[in-house]
């Protein structure tokens, strides 16, 4: 059968491709408005035929932006709350017993037999899915509305007063949090790497510059190991989180991290449970793009003739660089992510 | 050991050669009857001219006047004898005060005359000085004798050669001057008579100038200069100072506000704003550091510009720019009378240097050189005539260059030429002019390479270094330093440039060199650290933010549309540029010298043996 996207879908696509949706927050949301349209309005009988649709428009979702791995994330949450649903329903139905089948217990996994948990047949038609779907897509839904907030609320717990910051670049999780910190916390230095060659950092100066009780130094990126050695707290946001708590982070990450494990400076990175993503990729070429570099250089000048220029977007940062995690549900070491994500998502929906 | 004899023993030389000195000075009777004589009518005719000079002075006190005039050096022996006996004689003759402040006022262009005058006098060796100082004697005597005539208009007089200095048409800035100095119009009428000699001498001047401002090496830089001439004298106009003034007064806190602008010069203006880099905030350099001042030597003026404008940069064309500044100064320099040559040069380049590093703090290499300088004056030979001496010096200079920073280079080529295979991809930060030659030595030994060039915001010289690469044909890949991990898997070495080598084995470099270097340690590539051993410093250092410097902040405003763009009215808004950083030795693999290839921490060992390189 061949995979046709929805128009909602294409027109989504669109609206990243060309810029008119940013961020990992706004894409999440406006996902997430795509498969609850699914859910409500489309045709589908079973719940095997429902997972069927939204495997299809994800797989076109993420063959049409690879780099964009929030969107395959909120498909996985939508497929493991199908089966959840599913599974509940079902085991109304049969009367059993026990229920709690969120989480696996270590006691499952040892007594369970395999057959029964994994035979279940999704294509039994259903009653009251679509109610229960909608349901508890609204529980994902606030959750994804309060996510940041969620996580402005721990900076108290991380950030005492007169306390040096450094962060790389503008991301919205970062600006919040900061706030929230300003307002809590008096005398904050933060300095803020600027990161070439977008320069998002000067966009995230001159907003918190309108904080008061702060001071902030904007600085290039080549000074950042310079200044690290003054610096309390590096607090970066990613773009997502990998399968081995490394980050998929904006360009310069990578040297952020190294400097502060150089000055054993605590790394605390933001990350809100949609961005985590159950992949392995430890290497470059495995995810990262290459963006204009007419940013880098300029196209017309002399130097730039017959020189290869690089503008990569992203940067590969390895578990051990990182010191926290800080999502809407607390912090987490590295070390724990493998176990959100087999809290968050099915073991069978991880491939798509 | 046996070197450690040696300097011992020229040190003792030194010293007997001292004290020998002092002897012959006594044998200078003659001479200083001559120059009594001279004195004696020149107090005459001044006393006659000294009734009339009743006008208001500039705003100059006694104090602070013959102490900035005896501590220059410039400005000869003689001048300053009549001075100071100019002083005794009016405060016990007429005692009125005004008078003595006028005295120096006078007295005080004419160091400009002379020293300007100096390049003009070919026959100006020490050899025939006894002569040659009766013939300068007789020229100021002619001059100040004009002078008098005109005494009248002293203190206009004395802006307009000031200005004459700085621009071409001193005629035109002749108008504007009288309207500011209005409280002395009576003056203005007197003044007609005069600008027929006075723009002659001056056009003379600006010949003198022109045809030693083309002999200079950098000729491109000259442009600059002039621009920042012409700043300064708009910076002249508008705050209605005239320079001797904001040279003698202490009371010039109102004009650093505006210099900025004016020179488009780099001092922050946010004082005290970050308070972790207070200690590094520069004095201001406003216009008058700029304006020529009588005791520097345009050579010396010019290169402090260009130094603070940052068109002469990078550490090894910084040292050779001091060096032939410095010998044009040697060249020029006229002994005072019963002075020796050597201690006279040396406080005058004592000045010199002075002046530079207000301009900007001097790089290390340069205050090595400046070292060695000094430590060449203090052997210098008391016997021979002052222009064996200059040649000995400027001989001393030229060695320095050659073996200090071109045979080393060299050295360190050959080294690294080792080192560098077929299939290698170099790596390295910035412009750094030393490991442009080790390319080019490569590539011309047909070695098959590339190269990649990280660089960063918001200098970008590694734009140059790519184009110089270019120019050899040397394959290139170029990205921004946060993408160094990007391409740092490819590298198989890392080349950097090195500003500085501390004594406690860190190396002080470019802002971004350390990041590199980490990044590199990360990837286990090898870190080849080039350095010339001329570089080295005794100072210890364990962070970037002790001894730095601060470059322009608005440099990081990227365009009109920037964030940053009015970061001056936010108060808690500030961006750092800061110059250099510090790398730890452990992220360095080696250090390549002209002595050898060494662990970071060698640098100790070398500052030991160092005295005995080279020359």
């Amino acid at each position: 059968m061949k995979e046709q996207p929805l128009k909602e879908v294409t027109q989504l696509i669109h609206a990243i491709k060309v810029g008119m949706v940013e961020g990992s927050y706004s894409i999440t949301n406006k996902t997430l408005d795509i498969f609850k349209y699914i859910i409500m309005s489309k045709s589908w009988e079973n719940a095997d035929a429902l997972m069927q649709i939204v495997r299809a428009q994800c797989r076109i979702l993420q063959a049409a932006l690879p780099q964009e791995t929030v969107t395959a994330n909120i498909a996985r949450r939508i497929l493991k709350l199908i089966r959840e649903e599913f599974d509940l329903l079902h085991a109304k139905v049969q009367h059993f017993a026990d229920d709690s089948q969120a989480s696996l217990s270590l006691h499952k996994l040892v007594t369970q037999t395999s057959e029964t948990n994994i035979c279940v047949d999704y294509s039994l038609p259903q009653k009251g899915l679509r109610e229960a779907l909608l349901d508890h897509l609204q529980e994902v839904e606030t959750e994804l509305e309060t996510s940041s907030e969620n996580v402005c609320v721990q900076a108290e717990e991380h950030i005492h007063s007169s306390e040096i910051i450094l962060t790389l670049g503008h991301s919205r999780s970062v600006e919040n949090f900061l706030k929230r910190a300003i307002k809590k916390r008096q005398f904050l230095t933060i300095i803020v790497a600027e990161c070439a060659p977008a320069c998002r950092g000067h966009n995230l100066a001159a907003s918190l510059a309108n904080e008061k009780k702060v001071e902030l130094i904007v600085i290039p990126d080549a000074a950042i190991f310079a200044m690290m050695s003054r610096v309390n707290k590096v607090i970066i946001g990613t773009h997502s989180v990998l399968a081995n708590g490394g980050l998929r982070a904006a360009c310069g990450a990578y040297t952020v991290g190294l400097a502060a494990k150089h000055y054993s400076v605590p790394v605390i990175v933001l990350a809100p449970m949609y961005k985590l993503s159950p992949l392995h990729l430890c290497e470059q070429d495995a995810f990262n793009m290459v963006g204009c570099a007419e940013d880098v250089i300029d196209y017309d000048s002399l130097a730039a003739r017959e020189a290869k220029v690089y503008s990569p977007m992203f940067d590969y940062v390895p578990p051990e660089l990182v010191t926290l995690f800080i999502s809407n549900n607390g912090g987490h070491a590295p070390s724990y992510v493998y176990r959100l994500l087999t809290e968050l998502y099915h073991p069978e929906d991880l491939e798509i | 050991m046996g070197c450690c004899h040696q300097s011992c023993f020229w040190y003792q030389v030194s010293r007997r050669l001292r004290i020998k000195v002092k002897s012959p000075s006594s044998q200078d009777e003659k001479t200083r009857e001559e120059i009594i004589a001279a004195r004696e009518a020149k107090k005459i005719s001044k006393l006659g001219k000294k009734q009339k000079s009743t006008l208001a002075a500039p705003s100059t006190e006694p104090g602070p006047a013959p102490a900035s005039l005896t501590g220059t050096t410039i400005i000869t022996e003689v001048e300053q004898t009549t001075i100071t006996t100019k002083l005794t004689r009016t405060t016990t003759t007429s005692g009125c005060k005004k008078n003595v402040v006028e005295k120096q006022g006078a007295v005080a262009p004419t160091p400009i005359a002379t020293v300007k005058s100096l390049p003009g006098i070919p026959g100006d060796e020490s050899g025939v000085s006894e002569k040659s100082r009766d013939q300068i004697k007789a020229e100021r005597e002619a001059k100040k004798a004009a002078k008098q005539a005109a005494k009248a208009n002293k203190s206009t007089e004395k802006i307009t050669q000031q200005l004459g200095e700085v621009t071409l048409d001193g005629a035109n800035s002749v108008p504007g001057k009288a309207t500011v100095k209005a409280t002395s119009l009576a003056t203005a009428p007197t003044e007609q008579k005069k600008p027929v000699t006075k723009a002659e001498r001056r056009a003379v001047q600006e010949a003198q100038r022109a045809a030693k401002a083309q002999a200079q090496v950098q000729g491109k830089s000259s442009q600059s200069q002039g621009i920042s001439l012409n700043a300064s004298k708009s910076k002249l106009n508008t705050t209605s100072t005239p320079p001797r003034e904001t040279e003698l007064s202490p009371s010039k806190a109102s004009s650093p506000s505006k210099s900025p602008q004016a020179i488009g010069n780099n001092t922050p203006k946010s004082e005290g704003r970050v308070k972790l880099f207070n200690h590094l905030l520069t004095a201001d350099k406003d216009a008058s550091l700029f304006i020529n001042d009588a005791q520097v030597h345009p050579s010396i003026a010019r290169l402090g510009v260009q130094y603070a404008q940052r068109t002469v940069v990078g550490s090894n064309a910084r040292c050779i720019a001091f060096l032939h500044a410095l010998r044009q100064v040697v060249n020029d320099f006229e002994t005072p009378a019963k002075k020796e040559f050597g201690r006279s040069l040396d406080a005058a380049v004592k000045h010199h240097v002075d002046h530079l590093h207000k301009c900007r703090p001097l790089a290390v290499s340069v205050f090595n050189a400046y070292k060695q300088f000094k430590n060449q004056l203090t052997q210098l030979p008391t016997d021979k005539p002052e222009t064996e001496l200059k040649e000995l010096l400027g001989h001393f200079i030229d060695t320095y260059i050659e073996n200090q920073i071109g045979k080393a280079a060299q050295a360190i080529s050959s080294f690294l030429q080792e080192k560098i295979t077929d299939g290698d991809v170099l790596l390295t930060f910035g412009c750094s002019s030393l490991i442009h030659f080790i390319c080019e030595e490569a590539k011309r030994r047909l070695v098959n390479f590339r190269v990649i060039v990280i660089d960063s915001r918001p200098n970008c010289e590694g734009q140059e270094m790519l184009r110089r690469l270019h120019v050899h044909g040397i394959p290139c890949s170029y990205v921004l330093i946060n993408a160094v991990g990007y391409v740092m898997p490819e590298a198989t070495k890392v080349l950097l440039g090195a500003h500085a080598l501390l004594a406690n084995g860190y190396v002080m470099a470019r802002t971004g060199t350390a990041q590199v270097a980490l990044v590199a340690h990360a990837h286990n590539v090898p870190v080849l650290v080039c350095c010339e051993t001329h570089k080295f410093s005794e100072r210890f250092q364990t962070d970037a933010i002790v001894y730095n410097e601060l470059s322009d902040p608005n440099q990081l405003v990227r365009n009109e549309k920037c964030c940053l763009n009015n970061w001056q009215t936010n108060s808690r808004l500030t961006p750092l540029n800061l110059n250099y950083d510090i790398t730890p030795p452990e992220l360095v693999s080696a250090v390549v010298t002209e002595v050898a290839i060494l662990p970071c921490t060698s640098v100790p060992v070398i500052l030991r043996i160092k005295p005995d390189i080279g020359y």
